[in-house]
């Protein structure tokens, strides 16, 4: 089964002649152990796909389902509840709390999500494998790009989720640590068998997915 | 509460600046409130000491002791039990010899009454003869000894401190207690005036002549020149101040969630429940204003510790519980504003593209 399917999903905003399409027809799926990659320009829609597939709006028409949850189904609390258990995000801005420690950005899991994280050994192999253990004490404004992005990541796998999604991972990046980035997403899907969703325009990050779906104008095709 | 205390150590000057207003404010309340408590007792002092429910005075006296004049024929009217006292009432200004002069209420009573029996006696005796008189303690602060021969106006000559008393103001003055025949010499009454009136303290004392009129405690208290216009105008300051809390916190914090929204989107967005975020505005607020409060309340403690001893500030604890209890209302109030916003913070404004 895949960790999750969009069927059919179309996205409109507005009314009448204000009446924007931002999806049509949109069919996607991602396997767990897989990179799934999602490439098209700014404004083709892929923002939008991101917030669908994350439960955090909801589709026009069409159905997403994660594993064999539908989210249509689940109430405000409920898709709160799913994205923080299920689903890990990675965001290219604001992403981690600037008040927070990159110990306490986990710490502050731990509270509202007391069981099903990683174990602390587990942790403590992430962040060696992305090399960022002795940062635990620094704040994200004391971080350089590189260091929050990989901050960032292990951030949205500490809940230990099934998907990550990510938006413009390899934003303001160079092309050594695009390579970089796009290595440890391909290696976290197959050594932690997360589903990883990457929604980019950096064709950069193309070798290192297994499956590539192009979108453009709200439509998506499989590359 | 994490997230609440983590922000406020990482942003010290700014929560700073926030709990500074809280102290600010709530030391001004405080300081307040203890100055129109102490102004408010130092109106009444005397009249607590003497645990009376109720006081007649002339129907013309408009509610006054001082401007009640009762004759011995209004007098004879009432039948006094061991619950009643006659007292009359002067405006006075004491003077001894190299002392200062000081404005004073001079109370005529009677040794075999209550009043007089009342009478807590800090050093020195109570009166036994008519030129002997009891004062209150701040004559003792301002110079005064046992001993002094003290006039008290043009006429009746001198008196003889020999005991002072503590706690006996009225009208914000101190009070001089002598006997009647004083009183009618100071009032310029002859002796067909018994006293100025009556006070009692049964609950049920009400003499049957329409010559006088009958009040409690508190009515003839709120008739006293200026307590209540003075009261009034402190509950609107120290209200308005609360008002003007309330506004700050509410706009400081308004301010900061709006600073903060990002943040709060990303939270949202990995899911973190609104209920969480509501939880630590909420309980930053309490954090602050607490903070704020204890601050205040220290700073008060210091400008109490420093002030001179006869200004009228004096503190209760009810009145303190309920001064700090609305401002911590307040600042809670001030922090429920920006909820709405916190509630309805839109996870997909951060992702973009």
């Amino acid at each position: 089964m895949p960790a999750l399917t969009l069927a059919h999903v179309s996205k409109q905003f507005g009314h009448d002649t204000n009446q924007v399409t931002v999806l049509k027809d949109v069919n996607f799926e991602a396997e767990a152990g897989q990179v799934s990659l999602v490439i098209g320009p700014s404004g083709s829609g892929k923002s939008t796909f991101l917030t669908i597939a994350g439960g955090i709006q909801t589709p026009t028409a069409g159905e997403v389902h994660v594993q064999d949850q539908s989210l249509q189904q689940l109430a405000g609390k409920a898709r709160d509840a799913l994205r923080l258990n299920k689903i890990g995000f990675i965001l290219q801005a604001y992403n981690l709390i600037p008040y927070l420690s990159v110990q306490d950005q986990f710490t502050l899991v731990d509270r509202v999500k007391p069981h099903g994280n990683l174990t602390a050994e587990q942790l403590a192999n992430l962040l060696d494998q992305l090399g960022i253990a002795n940062l635990m004490k620094q704040y994200p404004g004391e971080l350089s790009g590189g260091q929050t992005q990989r901050v960032a990541i292990a951030r949205a796998l500490y809940q230990n989720p099934d998907i990550i999604l990510a938006d413009e991972p390899t934003a303001a990046l160079d092309s050594d640590r695009v390579k970089v980035v796009g290595q440890l997403l391909h290696d976290l899907a197959k050594q932690h068998n997360k589903a990883i969703v990457v929604v980019t325009h950096d064709l950069r990050l193309q070798e290192f997915a297994d499956k590539t779906y192009a979108i453009m104008d709200g439509r998506m095709t499989l590359a | 509460m994490f997230l609440a205390l983590k922000e406020i150590r990482h942003e010290k000057l700014r929560y700073g600046l926030i709990v500074g207003m809280v102290v600010l404010v709530s030391y001004l309340v405080f300081v307040l409130s203890g100055l129109a408590y102490g102004l408010a007792q130092q109106n009444t002092q005397a009249i607590a000491t003497w645990d009376a429910q109720k006081i007649a005075v002339t129907s013309d006296a408009n509610d006054s002791l001082a401007q009640s004049l009762m004759t011995k024929q209004t007098a004879n009217k009432v039948t006094l039990t061991s619950h009643e006292a006659y007292i009359g009432q002067a405006g006075v200004v004491a003077k001894a010899k190299g002392q200062p002069k000081l404005s004073a209420q001079f109370l005529g009573i009677n040794r075999d009454q209550f009043i007089y029996r009342k009478l807590a006696v800090t050093s020195g005796h109570k009166p036994t003869t008519a030129r002997q008189i009891l004062v209150d303690d701040s004559f003792k602060t301002n110079g005064y000894h046992l001993g002094d021969q003290v006039s008290l106006g043009a006429t009746g000559g001198k008196f003889k401190i020999v005991g002072f008393t503590h706690n006996a103001k009225l009208s914000v003055a101190p009070v001089i207690y002598g006997t009647l025949r004083t009183w009618r010499t100071l009032s310029h009454v002859t002796s067909d005036f018994k006293a100025g009136g009556i006070v009692s303290n049964r609950s049920n004392f009400k003499p049957k002549t329409s010559d006088l009129k009958t009040l409690t405690m508190s009515q003839f208290i709120n008739k006293l020149p200026g307590y209540s216009a003075q009261n009034t105008t402190f509950t609107f300051m120290i209200a308005f101040l609360m008002v003007i809390a309330m506004v700050v916190i509410a706009v400081f914090l308004y301010i900061l969630t709006m600073q903060k929204l990002p943040n709060y989107a990303v939270l949202r967005a990995q899911g973190i429940p609104a209920k969480v975020l509501v939880t630590t505005t909420i309980s930053q607020a309490l954090i602050l204003v607490v903070g704020g409060l204890v601050i205040g309340a220290a700073l008060t403690v210091a400008t109490v510790l420093v002030l001179p001893a006869g200004l009228p500030m004096s503190f209760n604890v009810p009145l303190l519980a309920g001064v700090t209890g609305g401002i911590l209302l307040t600042g809670v109030l001030g922090a429920l504003i920006p909820v709405r916003i916190i509630l309805h913070v839109d996870p997909v404004s951060v992702i973009g593209g």
